[in-house]
């Protein structure tokens, strides 16, 4: 079992507006040999002098990773010839550099991580050489330039992780402001170095590896680099010492130079410049410019404005989108609303005036008079988007824009009264449908009436009004087939059966008839072990529509008891928030009229009538939220688990109190519930996903069979907390998860147990971690996949994807 | 004397001086680059920043001419630092101290010869000529700062600028008669001298007279914002007639040239006479100095002359065949042998895990140095010493090799270590040669030193040599 240890040397140009040791302009990109003066170019006789911005800017980054702050940093040369560097020595620091012993703390595939920080220091950069046919140009523009450098310790495990924590690094630093962290023009640059070894054996021979400018290169060069060591050793070789480089065109690195022993750079403190002693003024004034970091920042957001992990993510990428988001809030806006708006319409305006949120049109002011607009109901959701436009189009306050407009929402119940009236007059045949039971005409009332008012009505009004003219409230019972509505046959088999012969010995039971709708999703040819995502799309595109027509005051689903599990939390993934109460019910046998009157057996009575009476019921009056209603116990649809034995055959895993509302994976807008992209996304995620149960003796190889396939997905149902065996052969997942990692696949980890993933405990699940594993916490496989499903419907990209799947924080109880 | 301040004005004076200095220093060779026009048309042009708003009616040195040892940049001249490698280098910018009196009215007329970046105690090492003692052509004038010690004895300016890193004012000054000042570290700003070792080396004086001494002084000295390393010079009251002079008992074992040694009993006796007392004090780390100083300037020059590479300016070799080449060639053909010699040690003693034994040892002595110093000062107010064993010796290796040269830097680099002031002053003029003593002063004090060497220069002024331009002015 190999250990694989990597750390970072990353350096960032800091902003100043002159260099770090003379008065140039500390801009390298003009006309070459322009910002260069007698000190940067080492003239005879120069001294350095050093510049306040730049030590400041040092002491605060190294504040900011939670480093001990040096009472007196020293600045020494380092000496080296070469032809970029004019003095030949660069001024850097080395004995006593600026800040040591700090750390970021870092979170990758649900693991925590303290990453050490070994020291930051300040230094001048180089020149740049460039060779032109037999000629070598140099350009001074750059040298002198202030960097500071931060070296982590061999802390990080896999390229992902690195990537990751320089991710994290960047958003500090600009947020900061002390660096653009502008990786492709070389403002962050970034080396690895890289040791792999026996597990337990310590630290093995270490490898160097520069030209990674780009995040994407740092994690492939790293995993590359990991692969090929393991290797080497695998095979008995050993691991030559040596600085290599990333070859972006091939993907692979390669041996730059071999390192016989380690360059003499001959330290020497420089006698040019004292030693900078900060002073409490000096120490206070850093710690007043510190700003609170992204990750804290994100945290708090999630805590303190209860946003999800994934809109605190993209409110906190940016400082200036953080504090304009936090601005608004201050005003009075609602933070799920303003985060919504944000990464929604807002982002979209600032895409297409391609401007930047700071100095743009919507000013906090302007977006929190548009919000309250909407939430005073003066405006709704379709009339904001165009105040909005407006806002970006003509510079003027939403306030203005309405009543210039003339957009003001009509909201007086007794005016809307009066058009409602008279649409209902004017389309009698709909009113007739409606009042027989058939509600698709509703929608085309209302749009009657926002026809007449110009869009101006507030349909939540209007939606009230019609509800109340029509007298429409209902709870529906949508059908998807087993025992529960099925048939006993004479020999004793369970066939599909017709769910109105149920439904009418509840009516006669519950008095319920008139407020009843039943629907089947076609379901009458099967049993609910049959279920495809055809099933699927069509239940979750009619729920979608139920919870949106407002005359539905509840949602009762009767379903198959082997497929329940799954259902019940797919529906919970994407209605976590429902307005109405949404119940499943189940049965072990069908009701019969045969059953009814010749069974007296208490056990093997259908316990079909009674549930679903039951369930219709707790539809009237149980708060929103999605339940499992079976013999007279409610149920979490997270994590339910089918086991006969327990009473009523099921149970909850892991959960500490029962779930039926929860966050949203995402928020979204309804129009993404159509019923061909719904079902387009499902089938793609059906034919992407597996779940595997490790078993003892399990071929790796049957899973890379999968992948060719096109499996990209993986639940693995590990032994206990998270192990599954890893050892060097083929009865072991080893060859399955690097082929994996090569093609993209994930793995998902669940237990087989009612346990928590834990990768802290075993090697051999540290090891999962590290071939890449995402454990997935004590949500348990069913509900792990449908949560899959769920993203596969909600992700806009591959890469939304994987966060929304690891964004799991709220939902592990 | 001639009236300085006159000389550059008067047309006809001014031919006069000019005829006396050209045909003077084709047998001393103190110039690199003599060339008063370009200097007049220069003075007062320093940088506007460093220039106050409203100058003084009277400027302290208006019109006084003034050399300027060649390791110190004066825009428009060269700065050649006596090497092969900056032989056509012009400086495109003024030291701060040569501004500060340039925005005082003094003139620079010309550059000095020097030991190659100031590494030797001859003005042998310089790469274009060697220059000579005017007090006999056949002797050394001493170095680094030879070429400015001399062109003050010849009387052809009243005072030039030098550099100290370990006695390279005050050895020359001494070995031809006139006053010399090494300023406390930090209170001149370094900023304009090509370093050789940083943390020693301090531009000084090298002067005719104590009172054009101590005004030089006053108006170079000062904090400044290019210098990190330059400090605001507080001023140090002296003592007065009451001062209290120590003498190091160690002086007793140490060989000393009979004139040196005679002269170093009459100063002895004429600060007796002047009211001064003399007590014995201890300078157990004496021994020591010189190795230490050597393996911290070699260390601190083998970076200081890494810059001099042929690839921005200076002599190149266009031969070469690619960057590397050139940086290498270049340096094999630039630098003269000591200047070779002391790289090369200064890199060995920096080596990583050599720098305990030698360059963090270095740093332990001049601590002690330092506070073997500081304890003295408790009970003296300044500190007698000769300035060199032995008066200016004749060139080439017979009377001093260039390792008893160094070892004979004992006296002055003292000083350099503890980066206190001292100054050289004419004590006698023995066999024909003039013979100078030396004296220490805590940080910051040399308005003592001024004194007491004003002191001594009532009963003993500045000896001229035999041909000067004093005698050809008459
Ligand atoms: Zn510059």
């Amino acid at each position: 079992m190999f250990q694989s240890f990597v750390g970072l040397e990353i350096h960032i140009h800091l902003l100043t507006k002159t260099k770090v040791f003379c008065g140039c302009k500390a801009e390298f990109g003009d006309e070459p040999n322009t910002n260069i003066c007698p000190v940067c170019m080492g003239y005879p006789g120069v001294l350095p002098a050093l510049n306040e911005k730049a030590i400041e800017m040092a002491y605060l980054v190294a504040y900011a990773l939670n480093c001990k702050l040096n009472p007196m940093a020293v600045f020494e040369r380092k000496n080296y010839f070469y032809p970029d560097l004019p003095k030949n020595y660069q001024i850097s620091q080395f004995r006593s550099p600026v800040g040591t012993n700090g750390f970021i703390d870092l979170k990758y595939r649900n693991i925590k991580k303290r990453v050490k920080i070994r020291e930051v220091h300040l230094e001048e950069d180089a020149g740049k050489m460039i060779h032109a046919g037999d000629i070598s140009l140099l350009d001074f523009n750059r040298t002198g330039t202030p960097l500071l450098e931060i070296v982590t310790m061999p802390d990080l495990e896999v390229g992902e992780e690195a990537e990751l924590f320089l991710q994290n690094f960047r958003r500090m630093v600009r947020y900061l402001d002390v660096c653009d962290g502008n990786m492709e023009e070389g403002s962050l640059r970034c080396d690895a170095n890289i040791s792999v070894n026996l597990r337990g054996k310590g630290l093995g021979k270490k490898v160097e590896i520069k030209n990674l400018n780009s995040f994407k290169f740092v994690r492939k060069a790293l995993n590359y680099e990991i692969g090929r060591q393991t290797e080497i050793i695998e095979r008995g070789g050993s691991i030559a010492q040596e600085t290599r480089l990333w070859n972006e065109n091939r993907d692979v690195t390669e041996s730059m130079r071999i390192k016989e022993s380690e360059n003499d750079y001959r330290y020497f403190p420089d006698p040019d410049l004292p030693p900078f002693r900060p002073d409490d003024l000096f120490i206070t004034n850093i710690k007043n410019r510190i700003v609170e970091m992204p990750e804290k920042r994100r945290k708090r957001f999630i805590e303190e404005y209860g946003l999800t992990g994934l809109q605190a993510d993209f409110i906190c990428e940016e400082k200036e989108r953080a504090d304009f988001f936090e601005n608004t809030i201050k005003l009075g806006a609602d933070p799920e609303n303003t985060a919504l708006w944000l990464a929604s319409d807002v982002k979209k305006m600032l895409n297409r005036y391609s401007t930047a949120l700071k100095g743009s049109r919507l000013t906090e002011t302007r977006f929190f008079e548009l919000l309250n607009l909407l939430k005073e109901k003066r405006i709704h959701g379709k009339i904001a988007k165009q105040v909005l436009e407006v806002v970006f189009k003509e510079d003027k306050s939403p306030v203005d824009i309405i009543r210039e407009k003339g957009w003001e929402q009509i909201t007086d119940r007794t005016k809307l009264s009066a058009v409602i009236e008279k649409v209902l007059k004017e389309n009698s045949a709909a009113v007739q449908a409606i009042r027989s039971g058939d509600n698709k005409p509703l929608g085309f009332l209302v749009g009657e009436v926002m026809k007449t008012t110009s869009g101006r009505a507030d349909p939540g009004i209007v939606h009230d009004i019609l509800k109340e003219k029509l007298s429409l409230t209902f709870i529906h019972i949508i059908s998807m087939g087993g025992a529960i509505t099925g048939e006993l046959t004479d020999d004793g088999t369970v066939v599909p059966g017709n769910p109105d012969i149920i439904i009418k010995q509840v009516e006669q039971k519950t008095g319920f008839s008139k407020k009843i709708r039943l629907e089947e999703i076609s379901i009458s040819a099967i049993l609910s072990e049959e279920i495809t995502p055809d099933d699927w799309s069509s239940l979750i595109f009619r729920v979608a529509d139920l919870l949106n027509s407002q005359d539905t005051s509840g949602i009762v689903i009767t379903h198959g008891t082997d497929t329940l599990a799954y259902t019940a939390s797919l529906l919970f993934w994407l209605f976590p928030q429902p307005l109405i109460p949404i119940i499943f019910t189940a049965a072990f046998s069908p009701f019969t009229e045969k059953t009814a009157e010749k069974t007296s057996n208490k056990m093997s009575r259908s316990n079909a009538i009674i549930n679903l009476s039951s369930s219709i019921e707790e539809a009237a009056h149980l708060s929103p939220g999605v339940y499992i209603y079976l013999d007279d116990r409610i149920l979490s649809p997270l994590n339910l688990k089918f086991e006969k034995a327990a009473p009523g055959g099921f149970r909850n895993w892991n959960l500490k109190q029962p779930v039926f509302a929860g966050k949203p994976v995402k928020n979204v807008s309804q129009e993404l519930f159509s019923r061909e992209n719904i079902l387009k996304k499902l089938k793609t995620a059906v034919n992407n996903t597996f779940l595997v149960k490790t078993f003892a003796g399990m071929r790796g190889d049957i899973l890379i069979k999968m992948m060719d396939s096109g499996i990209t997905n993986f639940i693995l149902e590990t032994y206990d907390t998270g192990t599954a065996n890893l050892s060097e052969s083929p009865y072991s997942l080893k060859k399955a998860f690097s082929t994996g990692r090569e093609r993209g696949v994930r793995f998902f980890c669940t237990s087989q147990q009612e346990t928590t993933i834990d990768f802290s405990r075993y090697i051999t699940s540290r090891e999962l971690w590290k071939e890449g594993a995402i454990p997935m916490g004590s949500l348990t496989a069913e509900s792990v996949y449908t949560r899959i499903l769920a993203c596969y419907i909600l992700a806009e990209s591959e890469e939304e994807l994987i966060n929304l799947m690891e964004d799991t924080g709220a939902y592990t109880y | 004397m001639p009236e300085w301040d006159k000389i550059l004005s008067n047309p006809e004076k001014f031919k006069k001086w000019k005829e006396a200095a050209v045909f003077l220093d084709k047998n001393i060779k103190c110039f690199l680059e003599f060339d008063p026009e370009k200097g007049i048309k220069l003075s007062g042009t320093g940088a506007p920043a460093d220039r106050p708003e409203t100058e003084p009616a009277d400027k302290p040195l208006s019109g006084i001419p003034f050399a300027v040892k060649d390791n110190i940049a004066v825009k428009s001249f060269k700065l050649t630092c006596g090497s092969k490698i900056l032989s056509n280098f012009v400086s495109p910018y003024t030291a701060t101290a040569v501004t500060k009196l340039q925005n005082n009215g003094a003139v620079v007329i010309g550059k000095t010869n020097l030991d190659e970046f100031g590494m030797g105690s001859s003005t042998e090492n310089s790469a274009f000529s060697p220059t000579h003692n005017p007090w006999d052509v056949k002797r050394v004038p001493g170095g680094s700062s030879g070429g400015s010690a001399a062109a003050v004895a010849a009387g052809l300016v009243p005072f030039a600028l030098g550099s100290d890193t370990g006695g390279s004012i005050r050895q020359p000054a001494s070995f031809c008669g006139v006053y010399g000042l090494k300023p406390t570290y930090g209170s001149v700003s370094r900023f304009g001298l090509v370093a050789y070792a940083s943390s020693l080396e301090v531009i000084g004086i090298i002067s005719k007279t104590v009172s054009m001494l101590k005004n030089v002084f006053n108006v170079m000295k000062g904090e400044d914002p290019l210098d990190h390393s330059s400090l605001p010079a507080e001023e140090k009251t002296p003592a007065g007639k009451t001062a209290k002079i120590g003498l190091p008992k160690e002086l007793k074992s140490i060989e000393l040239y009979p004139s040196v040694r005679k002269t170093l009993d009459s100063t002895i006796r004429n600060y007796k006479q002047m009211g001064y007392a003399i007590s014995e004090i201890s300078l157990p780390t004496l021994e020591y100095v010189v190795s230490a100083y050597y393996v911290i300037a070699t260390a601190e020059a083998s970076a200081n002359l890494a810059r001099f590479d042929g690839i921005r300016y200076g002599e190149r070799d266009f031969s070469a065949e690619n960057p590397e080449e050139l940086m290498l060639s270049s340096r094999n053909r630039g630098f003269g042998k000591e200047v070779k010699l002391r790289i090369l040690l200064g890199t060995y003693v920096l080596r990583s895990g050599f720098q305990e034994q030698y360059y963090l040892r270095a740093q332990k002595i001049r601590t002690a140095i330092r506070k073997d110093l500081q304890k003295a000062f408790e009970s003296v107010d300044a500190v007698l010493l000769p300035v060199y064993p032995r008066p200016a010796f004749k060139p080439g290796s017979k009377e001093m090799d260039p390792f008893s040269q160094k070892l004979a830097d004992i006296f002055t680099s003292t000083a350099n270590l503890a980066g206190i002031p001292a100054v050289s002053f004419p004590a006698a003029v023995e066999e024909g040669l003039p013979v100078g003593m030396q004296l220490l002063a805590p940080p910051f004090a040399e308005k003592l030193l001024f004194s007491m060497c004003r002191d001594y220069e009532k009963v003993f002024p500045s000896p001229n040599p035999p041909d000067n331009y004093f005698n050809r002015s008459i």
